[in-house]
């Protein structure tokens, strides 16, 4: 595991949130190839993010912030440059280690929920923790407790299907918890809920950074999304503007 | 939640999917079994107690070749020999339709030393010994025509030119095929207008060890003359017999391949569809930390469970006709030993075991390759 060098004091992104830094990403990369035709959906970024900070991540469909949020989060590689999440380079695990990684550090909340339509909110939340050896009381208990934080303790026993979509989405912002990480990434996680379900789980979020120390990623079009984060970065064409 | 259940909930998530996979797992699993019952019933031999010291003798050109009569006394001379008696198929109609019983003409009293096996009343057998036109008739038959001692049999012959009319002095049990008819070889001589002509000869040995010195001598003795003979023990003649069924053995074999490979094409094809349709729901599993090889086990096991279900439903279910359903009778008993083996139970098993394994190779091998963010954009 590689570890990260101290930050560059009054490096102009650093940020007031703290001062331990949790990601720092550099000169990262990314260039994907359709057909005959290079697309620089990154170019040369490089960015801290401190702890407990509510970064949110703006910018015009193809600005490369999606991509950059899954490149920090392990589930996409960059062409180059490094991302360290917490003194690891995610960028040079291999997928088994990814994916233990992942499953230890990264909660993640989708624009369209994704929860597994089969399972309860309760067994949706209990997911992750199948892959952890903890004894099924105590997995019970920490489910019992994402789900108090989000406030749907009383719906634990049901499928999504019988949930609304703010529901829904904080059924998985809960299953994003259950493990404890110390990042959360969310992709437009208000895209698809009315002003009042999104203001919920902006401020669901909003608790998880200031009270409990999270440091939470969440890419956005929408300003007033933006305005509950405590620093707002703009991609475009795949470079950081001010 | 236990991962288990996690799977089943998975398997069964469209019931109505699941349960027609199931169910074509279980029809084709039930046919292929069938077939491999069929097959064995065309190709078993039938052994008995006394089937190891017994020899068969025939005309050495073919089956339908008859032999001398005056070739007995010389086989009796053969050391070893203990009883020598006449084997012929009359195969004739009963009751103005084909039957499923063979008739056959022999010496009673050699019979009765030789086929060791029936068990039939003293004084009945002392009746078919005494009687020219006497028949023993074995359990199953007598059962089916509901046929009794003293009863009038009046057999049409087809292979041979002349009826037979016999009276039943008899029924014999404790054969391997408790379906045939015995008769007095001397009615069959003398309806066909002096006799002369046997089809086989029926021969007791002393000891299993004197079986093969004594079929290397009856050849010897008859080699060079106007009917040559081949002598063999029973097992060997019956599975000349089954030698005959060969061409069906294969097309039996050549259904039951295509049974199962239209079943792993099949089965395929709907774990595929299963999968594919939730792409996106395994890429979240990725991006929450679950491994390929866990995404496979979650695959083979949905897969395995369907087959193993079938399997149950399907060889659990032959198996259960064949034993607890009379099916033999079902069959007018043409079917004399209709039964499901370990063995059989053990391939269908395999079967289903491959059929679980091969059906969810393409899928899991398309989400090993997939990446998460590849399977979110796709079904976003």
């Amino acid at each position: 595991m590689d570890t990260i060098a101290a930050p560059a004091v009054g490096h102009p992104l650093a940020s007031s949130a703290s001062s331990e830094i949790v990601v720092a990403v550099r000169d990262l990369s990314k260039i994907y190839r359709q057909g005959e035709i290079n697309v620089t959906a990154l170019n040369n970024i490089s960015l801290d993010i401190h702890k407990a900070e509510f970064l949110t991540l703006m910018g015009p469909s193809g600005s490369g912030k999606s991509t950059l949020l899954h490149i920090i989060a392990g589930i996409d590689r960059p062409t180059k440059g490094e991302c360290h999440v917490q003194g690891v380079d995610v960028t040079r695990l291999n997928e088994s280690q990814l994916a233990d990684w992942r499953n230890q550090n990264v909660g993640f909340v989708f624009q369209t929920f994704n929860l597994i339509p089969v399972l309860t909110a309760f067994e949706n939340v209990e997911l992750p923790l199948l892959l952890t050896k903890l004894p099924s009381r105590r997995r019970k208990e920490q489910v019992k407790v994402a789900l108090d934080l989000v406030g749907l303790s009383a719906r634990g026993h049901h499928l999504p299907k019988q949930l609304s979509g703010g529901q829904e989405q904080r059924v998985a912002i809960a299953r994003a918890l259950v493990t404890d990480p110390s990042l959360i990434v969310a992709d437009e996680p208000t895209g698809n809920l009315d002003s009042v379900s999104a203001n919920e789980v902006l401020g669901i979020l909003q608790a998880l950074c200031r009270d409990a120390g999270k440091t939470v990623i969440m890419v956005t079009h929408d300003p007033k999304a933006a305005a509950f984060g405590t620093r707002s970065i703009h991609l475009e064409k795949g470079e950081l503007v001010e | 939640m236990t991962t288990l259940g996690f799977i089943a909930k998975n398997a069964l998530r469209n019931k109505r999917r699941a349960i027609l996979s199931v169910g074509s797992v279980a029809a084709s699993l039930f046919l292929f079994i069938i077939l491999q019952v069929g097959v064995r019933e065309l190709t078993l031999p039938v052994e008995d107690v006394g089937s190891a010291s017994r020899v068969i003798a025939r005309n050495r050109i073919s089956l339908g070749q008859l032999l001398p009569a005056k070739q007995k006394p010389t086989i009796e001379r053969i050391p070893g020999v203990e009883v020598v008696s006449p084997f012929t198929w009359f195969g004739g109609k009963f009751r103005g339709e084909e039957v499923m019983f063979a008739q056959f003409a022999v010496d009673p009293d050699a019979f009765l030393k030789i086929s060791v096996d029936a068990h039939i009343p003293a004084e009945q057998a002392q009746a078919f010994t005494a009687d020219r036109r006497a028949c023993i008739v074995g359990k199953d038959t007598a059962a089916k025509y509901k046929l009794k001692v003293g009863d009038r049999m009046m057999i049409e012959g087809t292979y041979w030119p002349f009826d037979l009319e016999l009276h039943v002095a008899g029924i014999y049990s404790g054969t391997p095929d408790d379906r045939n008819i015995f008769f007095n070889h001397k009615y069959l001589d003398e309806a066909s207008g002096g006799g002369g002509q046997v089809g086989t000869w029926w021969i007791k040995v002393r000891s299993p060890e004197e079986v093969g010195p004594v079929t290397s001598a009856i050849d010897k003795a008859f080699m060079n003359t106007s009917a040559e003979v081949r002598a063999e023990t029973e097992r060997a003649f019956q599975l000349g017999f089954i030698s005959m069924w060969g061409n069906i053995k294969t097309l039996i074999s050549a259904i039951s391949s295509v049974v199962v490979f239209t079943l792993i094409l099949v089965s395929a094809s709907t774990m595929s569809m299963a999968i594919r349709e939730r792409f996106r729901e395994l890429a979240v599993l990725k991006a929450l930390g679950f491994r390929r090889r866990e995404l496979f086990g979650f695959i083979l096991a949905e897969s395995f469970g369907l087959s193993a279900l079938g399997a149950m439903l399907g060889v659990g279910g032959c198996w259960a006709l064949l034993t607890f359903v009379p099916a033999t009778t079902l069959t007018g008993n043409f079917f004399p030993t209709l039964e499901v083996t370990p063995r059989m139970l053990g391939l269908g098993s395999l079967v289903a075991a491959a059929l679980g394994i091969i059906s969810s190779l393409a899928p899991a091998i398309s989400v090993a390759r997939m990446s998460v963010v590849e399977g979110l954009k796709t079904l976003d």
